[in-house]
């Protein structure tokens, strides 16, 4: 789901979403995330890691997530949090800023 | 407080507002809640939402119960097929709901029941029995220990083994039927035919029309004009029995008794027709032929009666006195007695001229003494000529023994039978060695029996001489009367 491995990057919007296995709003999180990647962003202006909280719950603490969905923008800061199955694509692309970004 | 801080602050402040729209807009389907040691994901809605769905679309009923046989969940379908409004079993209880079937689900509950187990109840819904196979399995619940039931209803199943039972059982009816049976369709072609109705026809009559196929005339005022009318009739819902009609084949002609009633199908819909044809030929043959011998015997007794009446008469004329009259009359009898006793015991086999003479000369003479000589007389003769006969040679024997070749103890009687060329029959009575004879001063019953009988009863005639060595007599048989 990486659209560039490279982490040291100028203006690359590194991006992680927290989901719980696959509850709808988790699979809708992930598919919504895809699509506006792929229709917002130059394929090597991202990176995306997706965490499974089910699987690895401990890794909430890191971005305090109480809420899924979530993702978490932690590149460029200030990290921003978008909770939710990220239906409204606007909205996601403001949290993001990346018209701004990108 | 610093300026970051109180920035700080207000972003997660933010944050926390935020992630408590998300939940309350129904953004989110799970939370993390941290504890002492670690973290945990919790659901809302979403997987046990997906499941109740799956639930909520099943055909198959489901409910959950706790412990305590206390109803948790029902899927929508368990109340159609239990055929109770939806919130009945949320008020009144599922078990409690379903009385005497779910007193017999409390065994499926019971706690030693650790498995899946199944029970098969029972239900009148609509007048009719729906039959639902319930299977209870253990739930594990929060608080402990519940179960999962489910409700399959099998009705259509058991109703299609118990209709193939049905044809089967049906099948063999029609296969062991002794009368001849035809199922038609609603238009009244032969969809089924038992082994004694093809049998019946010489061909099978499936695929037919019944009419066609069974060509059956009735009697006149029977009521049905033909086949066709009465397969109208029944596929109508009437029905009709014991009808009698011909049946006839290229084989033979049958007398029937037909019986045709309508066949109805579930829901009480006429959808055929059965009918039933028994073969009563053989009893109609036995029952003209019954009728015909009450008119024969009926016949014979009137005869009979009318014989009587003349012996009497013709006895009276030529007695001398009482005692000479009750003698003559009783011998006279007895002769036409033992004519009956031996077409009596002759009934189905004819009777010989040789038997008829024996038993009218053994009271005087044995019929194997030299003194009777007889030949040519193993010829059968009808009834009524057997009579008549019985008769004359009652009055040549008597005649003989009194006056004749038979009151001496040298004379003897020679009875000669003769076919004739048109098939009649000569028989020549000649008697000799006997007392010279002359003729009667007066013609006595004897003679007039002699005379007339045969013409009478046997439709032949008769010639008496009295010659002087010996009386002959020539009786002459038709060839009807000739058995």
């Amino acid at each position: 789901m990486t659209g560039n491995q490279d982490e040291d990057g100028a203006g690359i919007l590194r991006l992680t979403l927290y989901v719980a296995g696959q509850t709808p709003k988790s699979v809708a999180a992930i598919r919504n995330l895809e699509r506006i990647c792929a229709e917002h962003l130059g394929s090597d202006s991202y990176a995306i890691e997706v965490v499974d909280l089910r699987v690895s719950p401990h890794l909430a603490r890191e971005h305090n997530i109480v809420a899924i969905p979530t993702l978490v923008r932690q590149l460029p800061v200030p990290i921003q949090k978008i909770i939710g199955d990220l239906s409204d694509t606007q909205k996601v692309l403001v949290s993001l800023q990346v018209d701004r970004e990108g | 407080m610093s300026a970051p801080e109180l920035s700080e602050l207000r972003r997660r402040l933010a944050e926390a507002e935020d992630t408590l729209r998300a939940i309350r807009e129904g953004e989110v389907d799970a939370l993390v809640v941290r504890s002492v040691e670690r973290e945990q994901v919790f659901h809302l809605v979403g997987g046990d939402e997906t499941y109740r769905a799956f639930m909520e679309s099943m055909e198959l009923g489901a409910a959950a119960l706790d412990a305590d046989g206390r109803l948790l969940y029902v899927n929508a379908a368990l109340p159609g097929l239990l055929g109770v409004p939806a919130g009945m079993l949320e008020s009144q209880g599922l078990l409690e709901t379903l009385g005497v079937a779910g007193a017999a689900l409390r065994d499926l509950l019971a706690p030693e029941q650790n498995c899946r187990r199944s029970a098969e109840v029972t239900l009148q819904l609509d007048g009719r029995q729906r039959h639902l196979l319930v299977t209870a399995a253990p739930l594990p619940l929060p608080y402990g220990e519940g179960h999962a039931l489910t409700f399959t209803d099998i009705t259509q199943r058991l109703d299609a083994v118990a209709r193939e039972e049905s044809e089967r059982i049906g099948r063999a009816i029609m296969a062991s039927a002794i009368e001849a049976v035809a199922v038609c369709d609603a238009q009244g072609i032969v969809s089924h035919a038992s082994p004694a109705a093809t049998q019946m026809l010489g061909v099978s009559p499936l695929g037919r029309p019944f009419s066609e196929a069974f060509p059956l005339a009735f009697a006149p005022g029977a009521g049905a004009m033909d086949a066709g009318d009465l397969v109208a009739v029944a596929l109508r819902g009437g029905a009709a029995r014991a009808m009698e009609a011909t049946l006839r084949t290229a084989q033979r002609t049958r007398d029937i008794l037909l019986s045709v009633s309508p066949l109805r199908k579930a829901g009480g819909a006429v959808g055929g027709c059965i009918v039933t044809l028994m073969d009563v030929s053989e009893r109609r043959a036995l029952e003209k032929r019954q009728e015909l011998l009450m008119r024969e015997l009926d016949h014979r007794m009137k005869n009979m009666l009318a014989l009587v009446l003349s012996i009497s008469a013709r006895t009276l004329e030529g007695a001398t006195g009482l005692q000479d009259f009750a003698e003559r009359f009783t011998q006279r009898l007895s002769a036409l007695a033992a004519t009956q006793d031996l077409l009596a015991g002759k009934v189905l086999s004819g009777l010989s001229l040789q038997q008829l003479i024996a038993a009218e000369v053994a009271p005087y003479v044995s019929a194997l003494s030299a003194r009777i000589s007889m030949q040519g007389l193993e010829v059968e003769v009808s009834r009524d000529a057997a009579v008549a006969l019985g008769l004359v040679f009652h009055e040549l024997v008597t005649n003989a023994v009194k006056y004749g070749a038979l009151s001496n103890e040298s004379g003897r009687v020679s009875i000669l039978g003769q076919r004739l060329q048109d098939g009649g029959l000569e028989i020549l009575w000649e008697e000799a060695g006997g007392p010279p004879v002359r003729p009667p001063a007066r013609r006595g019953f004897g003679e007039t029996v002699i005379a007339r009988g045969l013409g009478q009863f046997a439709g032949g005639g008769t010639t008496v001489e009295y010659r002087p060595e010996g009386v002959t007599c020539r009786m002459l048989l038709t060839a009807e009367s000739l058995g």
